[in-house]
């Protein structure tokens, strides 16, 4: 199982905060996010990759918007505004 | 001259002889710094002679304009005011976004330079004809908010626009602000400046069009870049603003806690962008001319006026202070605005207090007695310290009131090791370890430690470097570009949250100079004008006493780890982040110590004037 937290704009969108379930891959988490949230699609997430301006940050750490990073049972993968700054 | 954008002139308004005149502008000097804070750094060397006081006469107080102010461009309603700021001795040039900026523009100059100071408190009046000093002593001295001030003076001067000081200017606070239309250009002290020139308000009225060489193109540009600027790469700052980086600095561990003793703060949830905008947003609202629309205000109380709240307010009077109640911070915030401080080097400098007197740092007597009940979380006497430092009220107020480098010189003992700062100018709200080609550009930043003149904390947050331990090459890669960039749209000026909606930015930057100003603008020209005006600036500073010494951090950054989170363990390398320093200066062109070389300052020099040597 894995836990994909949300912020900011995507949170505001989805009206949830946490999310969890069964992914391999950071491709296949987001493609679970757009089957569950579909007012993410496409401007935070788009057949299960990350649209411009948005990135996770797996287990808050390593930053990636790259599809086929591994993810393992207990993962968190946070979604973040690219636009971090203001 | 360009047919359009610029009007080839400034105002140059000496205070103690009562005297205004046209100064020309060159069209090879405006094509070569643009405008806004490349003007400014250029005018402000000229205008005044090394080594002087930023709070005695000589200092110079310089209102610069970009060309595309006045156009139908959105976000262009911006102005730059740069000068020798008295927190850190070396450049500061705050941005504001206002009428103030269309209407100092339309009174025909590219610049307003202030000189001298008056001989009684004074508002000075400037319009096409030149400038008049007119003494207030009805202002001055008599403790008004600066919206009561801004509103006695729209009222007396109806045809004016005007940018004011708050208390904290007129008692030389040396993180004191200028005000315009509730916009402040906060940062370095730039209100004391002001202050001690005993002008109290500078009112524009302009009347004059700013000309554009091609209209129908100028108009083309703007629908378009108009069009971008609603789409998702703004949304954030449209559907939240910037209070929306709380929560998400909290869970990368990269948010300043309790003067940088932590980068979690467990109160996080209380005062985040998302709860903020659920539970207390009244309202949304924009700078002129701008199609953005990044305000956002908050509910203090039932029946009080809402508050505008940014992540650097909530950051430094929140969890920099350990303080998670919306309230307080709220209050906070709009007590600064109204007492004409930066939030930034506020919260900064009375986190740091806070940690002295939790230490026992404070020597006994009236410091450390004052200082009895200043805890981390302590909100009401935030809300009273902030009031003290704006009067100098009282010793500790006094004392803040110099900023956190001063005070801890003073505080002495182990206190200048985690004084927020760099170069004296307090950190914004980025934790350097949990961003590391941040904490580069804070570190070489001509202003101090700047969010602002460098955008670096895009490469840590875009997963092109490890954020925790960039390889230095690429650190400083990404730092010039920041800086770079930050440069040319602070010059244009343009607002920085349209750096997304932008695909070619130099490329577009200079389609919007050729339309508006009639010069042959290329992107190369810009990309060269960027790496000039961080020159003029580094130039100025090396004039006014600038060693290599000072690009660097708080002792705290290298020896002490990240206690939790995300960045657990996170620290910063003194030998990898002074290989960054170094790969810096040469990316820079610099010479190995970090000063600019001297044939290129030599050739420089023969263009800007004045002494910068």
């Amino acid at each position: 199982m894995v836990t994909i937290e949300l912020y900011g704009v995507a949170r505001l969108r989805a009206g949830r905060e946490v999310i969890e379930l069964d992914a391999r891959s950071l491709g296949e988490a987001l493609l679970g996010l757009g089957a569950t949230c579909p007012v993410l699609e496409p401007s935070i997430v788009a057949g299960g990759r990350l649209a411009p301006g948005w990135l996770v940050a797996l287990n808050g750490a390593q930053i990636t918007a790259d599809p086929e990073t591994p993810l393992g049972d207990g993962d968190v993968v946070v979604l973040v505004s690219a636009d971090a700054g203001g | 001259m360009g047919r359009g954008g610029f009007f080839g002139r400034y105002l140059r308004v000496d205070l103690g002889q009562k005297r205004a005149e046209h100064v020309p502008l060159d069209e090879a000097t405006l094509r070569a710094v643009v405008g806004g804070v490349g003007l400014g750094a250029l005018l402000l060397g000229r205008e005044t002679p090394p080594g002087f006081d930023p709070l005695g006469p000589e200092a110079a107080l310089v209102l610069a304009f970009g060309p595309l102010v006045g156009t139908p461009l959105t976000t262009s309603a911006k102005l730059a005011f740069v000068a020798k700021s008295p927190l850190t001795g070396r450049i500061s040039d705050g941005l504001s976004s206002s009428a103030f900026a269309i209407a100092g523009k339309r009174a025909g100059v590219d610049a307003i330079v202030l000189v001298g100071a008056a001989e009684e408190p004074s508002i000075v009046l400037v319009d096409e004809a030149g400038a008049t000093l007119v003494p207030c002593p009805e202002l001055w001295g008599r403790d008004f908010a600066i919206s009561e001030a801004s509103e006695r003076l729209g009222q007396a001067y109806p045809d004016h626009r005007f940018a004011v000081i708050g208390v904290a200017g007129e008692r030389l606070v040396r993180y004191a602000g200028i005000a315009n239309d509730g916009r402040h250009a906060g940062r370095g002290g730039l209100g004391a400046v002001l202050g001690a020139k005993r002008v109290k308000a500078i009112g524009v009225r302009g009347i004059r069009p700013v000309p554009l060489a091609d209209a129908e193109a100028t108009l083309r540009i703007a629908k378009d870049l108009a069009r971008r600027s609603l789409g998702p790469a703004t949304e954030k700052y449209r559907s939240l603003g910037t209070v929306a980086n709380l929560s998400t600095f909290n869970r990368l561990a990269a948010l300043p806690t309790r003067n940088f003793q932590a980068s979690t703060f467990e109160d996080a949830r209380r005062i985040e962008g998302e709860a903020l905008h659920e539970t207390r947003e009244r309202g949304r609202g924009s700078c002129k001319s701008c199609t953005i629309g990044c305000e956002h205000f908050f509910e203090v109380r039932p029946g009080q006026r809402p508050v505008k709240m940014e992540y650097e307010n909530l950051f430094a009077l929140g969890p920099l202070c350990g303080i998670g109640d919306p309230e307080v911070v709220l209050r906070a915030s709009s007590a600064c605005d109204e007492l004409g401080i930066d939030t930034i080097s506020a919260g900064g400098t009375i986190a740091f207090a806070m940690e002295c007197a939790e230490k026992g740092l404070f020597p006994a007597g009236p410091l450390a007695e004052e200082a009895r009940d200043l805890v981390f979380g302590a909100g009401e006497r935030l809300l009273s310290m902030l009031e003290d430092i704006a009067r100098r009220r009282t010793p500790l107020g006094d004392l803040l009131a110099e900023g956190s480098r001063r005070a801890a010189e003073i505080v002495g003992g182990e206190a200048p090791s985690f004084a927020p700062h760099v170069k004296g100018l307090e950190i914004p709200g980025y934790e350097p370890r949990a961003l590391q080609t941040m904490a580069l550009g804070f570190a070489v930043g001509t202003r101090g430690a700047d969010h602002n003149r460098s955008g670096a904390y895009e490469a840590d947050f875009s997963g092109k470097v490890n954020r925790f331990e960039p390889d230095a090459a690429e650190a400083a890669e990404h730092a010039v570009a920041a800086e770079d960039r930050a440069a040319v749209m602070d010059s244009l000026i343009l607002c920085k949250f349209l750096r997304r909606a932008m695909d070619d930015f130099y490329g577009e930057s200079a389609e919007m100079l050729r339309a508006v100003t009639g010069l042959p603008f290329e992107a190369k020209d810009l990309v060269e004008a960027a790496g000039r005006i961080t020159l003029v600036r580094r130039l100025f500073n090396e004039r006014e006493g600038w060693t290599p010494a000072e690009d660097t951090l708080p002792a705290r950054f290298f020896e002490e780890k990240l206690p939790g989170g995300a960045a657990k363990g996170a620290g910063i390398d003194r030998a990898r982040f002074a290989r960054s320093i170094d790969a810096y200066h040469a990316r820079r062109g610099l010479d190995e110590r970090g000063f600019v070389p001297a044939e290129v300052a030599r050739e420089m020099m023969a263009w800007m004037g004045g002494k910068y040597r």
